[in-house]
């Protein structure tokens, strides 16, 4: 049983003002509370969530904890996978709403750390390297390559202003609310099927064997050039086609800049229009 | 945790980072930050991926968060490059710089209230006092300067 639905949406709601405080405006007052807020709606959520709270259920005391005492020796499992996705998603939250671009690159890479943790907790040992390797080792360092071509003289206007930053977070607290409410309605009263996938002991054994079994690494790659052989294939001329074209895109910009003639005029053009459209001169 | 509880958890925790990715890509307006942010929702998607594959003990799961790696590393070169082609072009990364490709019913963006920070930001550098003459400068180094 889900029980009222009303401490959902104060969880949402304190989660949308708090981001909307954190997030960079032209007035910076309140950041602290906007964490704070934050930080109390994700517990809220936490607390809905991971320990079942509900409130409201008919014949049960008024508060009332669905989930479960969980039984001997789970509590260190469960404050392993709390500290992991603690550290995730508020990572999240500073790698979204810090003003500095760089600072922002770098609580992303704890982003990508803490989900590596959590692919590693669910069993998918591969993902996890591949994830450190690929994203944080990768995808990350080449941000900052950029961020440290393009912007070097640090803090700018922009970074310091929002588009819209109240209906921004609004409609990002309502999504999370809704898929939160959908999933555990779907899930606090399993039917049959799905009740026997998670609790019999057959699929305990089933998995053991399969997705969470030793080899794990040859088994993945045993799927990923057997049965998904031709989307590896496709993968690999993707990975090409994105080579070629990224190359493509950069000889044409620096073909503008170094070999046209009549390019720093262009260029003159490009500013005054941009100041014609009324963004800010400075900064 | 059952695995039925981990299964949600895991959902939630994805829907999580969706839904702040998805805050920072409406909000923010620094280009490399949207991208960051974009990079954050497909991040959400892999988590709840990974904790479906483990519920149904099916590997299609993992498979295709491999697949969403590839095409994450696909997009961000391209999107880097773009992202480096259209500073060279505007010599910011200020998104709001390339409203003109709107649609043409949609009134033009005007930044009403600017960071009353400016000079709270706690970036004072060091000046020199000016010594020597100050050489002649051609106008088109100036036009170049500004994007150095």
């Amino acid at each position: 049983m889900l029980g009222q639905q009303w401490p959902y949406a104060v969880a949402t709601l304190l989660f949308a003002a708090g981001m909307w405080l954190l997030l960079p405006r032209a007035r910076p007052q309140g950041r602290p509370i906007g964490a704070a807020l934050v930080c109390v709606g994700l517990a809220l959520l936490t607390l809905l969530v991971h320990f079942g709270l509900a409130v409201g259920v008919p014949g049960q005391p008024y508060w009332s904890w669905q989930a479960g005492e969980p039984s001997g020796g789970a509590w260190a499992v469960d404050i392993v996978f709390l500290v992991l996705a603690a550290v995730t998603v508020l990572s999240a939250v500073a790698a979204v709403t810090l003003r500095s671009p760089v600072y922002c690159a770098i609580w992303f890479g704890l982003t990508l750390l803490g989900t590596a943790a959590l692919f590693l907790y669910q069993g998918a040992q591969f993902l996890a390297l591949a994830t450190v390797v690929v994203y944080a080792g990768a995808i990350l360092v080449t941000f900052l390559f950029v961020l440290m071509l393009a912007q070097p003289e640090g803090d700018t206007y922009y970074d310091r202003l929002s588009w819209e930053a109240m209906l921004s977070a609004c409609a990002g607290a309502v999504l999370v609310g809704i898929l939160t409410m959908t999933t555990l309605q779907a899930f606090r009263d399993p039917g049959p099927t799905i009740g026997t996938k998670a609790h019999s002991p057959q699929a305990a054994q089933a998995r053991a064997k399969g997705i969470l079994a030793s080899e794990h690494v040859a088994s993945l790659g045993g799927q990923l050039f057997s049965t998904h052989l031709i989307s590896v294939e496709v993968a690999g001329s993707l990975l090409l086609v994105a080579l070629v074209g990224a190359i493509a895109i950069v000889a044409q910009a620096t073909g503008n800049r170094l070999d046209r003639p009549g390019h720093a005029a262009e260029i003159g053009r490009a500013e005054a229009t941009g100041h014609a459209l009324g963004g800010p001169t400075h900064g | 945790m059952g695995e039925l509880q981990l299964l949600y958890n895991y959902l939630i925790v994805g829907a999580l980072l969706f839904g702040i990715g998805m805050i920072g890509f409406l909000s923010r307006r620094n280009m490399i930050v949207m991208f960051l942010a974009a990079e954050m929702m497909l991040q959400g998607v892999s988590v709840s991926l990974v904790a479906w594959g483990r519920f149904h003990n099916d590997w299609g799961g993992q498979v295709l968060v491999v697949f969403i790696i590839t095409v994450a590393a696909c997009e961000a070169g391209i999107a880097l490059a773009l992202v480096l082609m259209l500073f060279h072009r505007a010599g910011k990364l200020d998104i709001a710089f390339w409203q003109t490709i709107r649609e043409s019913n949609q009134p033009r963006f005007v930044d009403h209230e600017l960071p009353a920070d400016d000079q709270a930001v706690g970036q004072h550098w060091p000046q020199l006092t000016p010594s020597g003459i100050e050489p002649p400068t051609k106008e088109e180094e100036l036009v170049h300067r500004i994007h150095v």
